[in-house]
């Protein structure tokens, strides 16, 4: 896919940074609606060990 | 009579390793001194460095040829080969067994909740690997394949099983230099990394404090693993072995019901995992091989590629603070680059010498941990791209 050369290599860098940025914005945007999550009820986690093994 | 003892002596030499001693031995064996040494006197990941370290001296002691005539076998190498108790352990990392093994037990040890309670911090975990792509570009100009200067690009990301990971999949014969080089090179980032952090920060930046991040909840830690683990799996399906055994090691830990597993991931599993690693990656460092053309290349990639990667983490978390109200103090961005958590201890230490009063620790483990998954991502594209699965 990517040509075994220079301008390949500089290809691959390019294309792999700015989508890791892109991609790691994108889990970044799915952590900040966790705190929504928090309305759905909270743990205790005093019964969570409770029930451990 | 004396020729007789001459000859019996010679004969003798000869079943011994001391005939084949040779100056590239005793620079292998100088090094996994300093590397034992840096462990012992100045706590540089002992865990890491005093296994690849002493292996990296035995390997070096040569023993008497294998077949007459032949090269030198050491004894380490004796069990290294196949057969050998550590010829398993070696296979187990060649085959991918042991790097996910290793992430069960890091996921199992890990809190993510630094990272979960402040979600702007993890484009530092993309920032900070710049270092892979300048290693990669350099690579590929002095010489290596495309696939080769991928495999040496991401000792970059400062991720050691992933590292080996990426390697076995795209440049397998360099697997003993590439892990060598990543492994060392993390153990000795307090080393590498504060040089480029001051020079790239000013007194004043570097004395930032940072607000107290918010306490996240159970549940949140409870749903993380599961959320990441179906975007990993479903976006970078070749990297996604790894990230899945993160990911279900720190479920066992955060569901709180599972306590004993998550404790024998997290400790005899790890540590056992720990002592067949470090002993599997030294001994791929006897002279012979080692001290090449292709290795020394090698080697300074890597160091090229952990300053990169530094600098640039610290650049991004620069340029972050031009649109932030609350500024971030610029150290912590060099934490991005991953090696969890030495990356993000250094970044405390070095605050903490600006400013005895600055605790960065819970605020550098967020794109510390970020940079697990930046490296993966990179990894994960990198792959696709070059077509291989």
């Amino acid at each position: 896919m990517i040509p075994d050369t220079v301008y390949g290599a500089i290809l691959l860098s390019v294309i792999d940074f700015f989508l890791s940025f892109l991609v790691i914005s994108g889990i970044g945007f799915v952590l900040a609606l966790f705190p929504y999550l928090n309305q759905l009820g909270t743990i205790d986690e005093k019964k969570l060990r409770e029930g451990g093994h | 009579m004396f020729d007789q003892v001459l000859f019996f002596f010679n004969a003798l030499l000869q079943q011994t390793g001391a005939a084949n001693f040779t100056g590239g031995n005793l620079v292998m064996i100088i090094i996994g001194g300093t590397m034992i040494y840096l462990a012992i006197a100045k706590h540089y990941e002992p865990l890491l460095l005093i296994g690849i370290g002493f292996s990296c001296i035995v390997a070096n002691v040569p023993g008497p040829p294998d077949v007459p005539g032949g090269p030198p076998v050491s004894a380490l190498l004796y069990v290294v080969k196949e057969g050998g108790l550590f010829h398993y352990a070696y296979e187990g990392v060649a085959k991918l067994i042991i790097p996910p093994l290793i992430f069960l037990g890091v996921g199992a040890m890990t809190d993510f909740g630094p990272m979960i309670a402040n979600p702007k911090l993890v484009i530092l975990g993309a920032g900070a690997h710049l270092g892979i792509f300048v290693a990669l570009i350099l690579a590929k100009l002095v010489g290596f394949s495309i696939s080769e200067a991928g495999a040496i690009g991401i000792i970059g990301g400062a991720d050691g099983p992933m590292a080996i990971f990426v390697t076995v999949k795209l440049a397998p014969h360099l697997l003993g230099p590439i892990s060598v080089a990543a492994y060392s090179y993390m153990a000795l980032m307090p080393m590498i990394q504060p040089p480029v952090m001051k020079m790239l920060t000013t007194p004043a930046e570097r004395r930032i404090e940072m607000a107290q991040i918010r306490k996240v909840s159970k549940l949140e830690k409870i749903i993380f693993p599961a959320v990441i683990a179906i975007i990993v799996n479903l976006f970078f399906p070749p990297v996604a072995p790894l990230i899945t055994m993160l990911m279900l090691g720190n479920l066992l830990k955060e569901v709180g019901v599972t306590e004993r597993l998550a404790k024998t991931a997290g400790g005899p599993l790890m540590n056992m995992i720990i002592m067949i690693l470090t002993v599997a990656i030294g001994s791929t460092m006897a002279a012979d091989k080692f001290l090449t053309w292709d290795t020394i290349l090698i080697v300074g990639l890597g160091l090229l590629a952990f300053l990169f990667g530094t600098a640039s983490g610290v650049v991004t978390a620069k340029i972050m603070n031009l649109f932030l109200r609350n500024k971030i103090n610029p150290l912590i961005g060099s934490a991005g680059i991953a090696s969890v958590p030495i990356a993000a201890r250094v970044s405390h230490i070095v605050a903490n010498q600006a400013n005895p009063h600055n605790h960065l620790i819970f605020h550098a483990m967020g794109p510390n941990l970020a940079g697990v998954f930046g490296t993966a991502i990179s990894g994960g594209i990198m792959l696709a791209l070059l077509g291989v699965q």
